[in-house]
C-alpha cells in the first residue's frame, strides 16, 4: 500500500512539474541498453559527441513506420558533425508482440538502420525522458558533463508526405545548437502511439 | 390509406437517415470541429480521438457506443474523430465504421498536428487514445488513456 502511495505521489509530482515548469531545464540520465546487434550501448560510449538525436520509436506504430528513411538521413548527416542518432523502443511487448527484441532485429536489418536501435525492456529510459508516444524525438546536448533536453516532439511537420515537409524541427534544432544559435521551436506536438507503461 | 402511406414514408425516412448516419466517414478541418463542438452552450460533447491502427482505441469503441445509447434524447453528443491519414479513409477507417456500426466518423484533415494539438490541451503530447469532454462550450477535461464507462458518466454529469 505504501509503495502504491509513493508511486501516486511521484505521478502527481511529475504531472505538476510538467504542468507548471515547462521551461525549466530537463536533464536526462545516461543509460545502458541492448542494440539489435547484441552489443550494449550507452551515451558515454560516444566520447566526442556534442549531443544526440534520440528517437523513441517502435515497430508496430504506423506513424513510426513512416520515419526510418528520414532517421537514416539524419544520422548520416549529423553523426559526422558530432550528433549521432539513437533510436529506442520502449513499447510494452506484452501488448504488442511486433515490438519484441527479435522483431526489432529483423526490422533494423530489413530497413538497413544506420543507427543503433535499442531495446528499453524495463521502460525506464522512456520514463526518464518522459517520452509519451512513438515517434517522440529529443535533441539532447552535453553541458557540464550533463545531458540537457533542448528539443522534444515531432521529427518534422509532415509524417505522411516527406516531400511536403516545410519544417524539419529536429534538424533545425541541431543546426541551431551547432551554430550556437537560439532554437526557434523547442517543443512540438504530433499524433503517435501511446507508450503504455506496464503496471508493476 | 393516406395515413398508411404517411407512416411508411416516415419509416422510410427514418431508415434512410439512420442509413446515412451510420457508417460514413467525412473529412473535417480543425476549425470546423472547433466551431461545432467548442461553442455550443447547450450541448456537452464527448470527442474521442482515435485511429484505425490504435489497438486500445478500437477496444474502447463499445464504451462510447454504450454512452451514445444511454444519453439518447439528452444534450450529450459523442463525436468520433479519426486521426488516420486521409489516404487510409476507405481502406482502414471505413471497415472499422462498418464492423462497429458507428455513427459518422470525422477524419481530421490536418497534416500538421502541431497546429491543433495545443488548442485541445497544452499538456497533451498527441498520444492516443485521447478523449476530450467539452461541457456546454467550456473545456472540461482531456483523458489521455482508455476511458471507463462510470468515469465518463461522472464527467459529463
Amino acid at each position: 500500500m505504501k509503495k502504491r502511495l509513493d508511486v501516486f505521489i511521484v505521478c502527481v509530482f511529475t504531472l505538476m512539474s510538467s504542468a507548471f515548469a515547462p521551461m525549466q531545464s530537463h536533464y536526462v540520465n545516461d543509460f545502458l541498453l541492448r542494440n539489435t546487434d547484441g552489443k550494449m550501448i550507452s551515451l558515454s560510449d560516444y566520447k566526442n559527441a556534442k549531443g544526440f538525436i534520440i528517437v523513441f520509436t517502435c515497430n508496430h506504430c504506423p506513424f513510426a513506420k513512416l520515419y526510418p528513411p528520414r532517421l537514416n538521413a539524419l544520422n548520416s548527416k549529423y553523426s559526422l558533425l558530432g550528433v549521432p542518432l539513437i533510436a529506442i523502443s520502449s513499447t510494452d511487448t506484452v501488448m504488442y508482440e511486433e515490438d519484441t527484441y527479435p522483431n526489432m532485429v529483423t526490422k533494423a536489418n530489413n530497413e538497413q538502420f544506420n543507427f543503433p536501435y535499442l531495446f528499453d525492456e524495463m521502460q525506464s529510459v522512456a520514463k526518464n525522458f518522459k517520452a509519451q508516444k512513438t515517434p517522440h524525438s529529443y535533441v539532447v546536448w552535453k553541458e557540464n558533463e550533463k545531458w540537457v533536453v533542448k528539443y522534444n516532439g515531432a521529427i518534422d511537420d509532415n509524417g505522411m508526405e516527406p516531400d511536403k515537409v516545410s519544417e524539419s524541427y529536429v534538424a533545425n534544432a541541431v543546426d541551431a545548437l551547432l551554430n550556437n544559435k537560439k532554437i526557434s521551436i523547442n517543443e512540438t506536438k504530433s499524433i503517435g502511439c501511446q507508450i503504455v507503461f506496464r503496471k508493476k | 390509406m393516406k395515413k398508411c402511406l404517411f407512416i411508411s414514408l416516415v419509416l422510410a425516412a427514418i431508415i434512410c437517415i439512420q442509413g446515412t448516419n451510420a457508417q460514413t466517414v467525412q473529412l473535417i478541418k480543425f476549425e470546423q470541429l472547433k466551431k461545432r463542438a467548442f461553442n455550443q452552450s447547450d450541448t456537452t460533447y464527448v470527442i474521442n480521438f482515435f485511429a484505425s491502427w490504435c489497438a486500445p482505441c478500437i477496444k474502447e469503441i463499445p464504451i462510447f457506443k454504450q454512452l451514445i445509447d444511454s444519453t439518447k434524447n439528452t444534450a450529450t453528443l459523442v463525436l468520433f474523430i479519426s486521426v488516420d491519414f486521409k489516404s487510409e479513409m476507405d481502406k482502414s477507417v471505413m471497415p472499422i465504421a462498418k464492423q462497429y456500426n458507428m455513427p459518422t466518423i470525422y477524419l481530421l484533415d490536418e497534416p500538421n498536428a502541431n497546429k491543433w494539438i495545443n488548442e485541445i490541451d497544452n499538456n497533451w503530447s498527441g498520444s492516443i487514445p485521447a478523449t476530450l469532454i467539452v461541457k456546454r462550450a467550456k473545456r472540461k477535461k482531456l483523458i489521455v488513456a482508455m476511458v471507463d464507462y462510470p468515469k465518463l458518466i461522472k464527467l459529463i454529469k
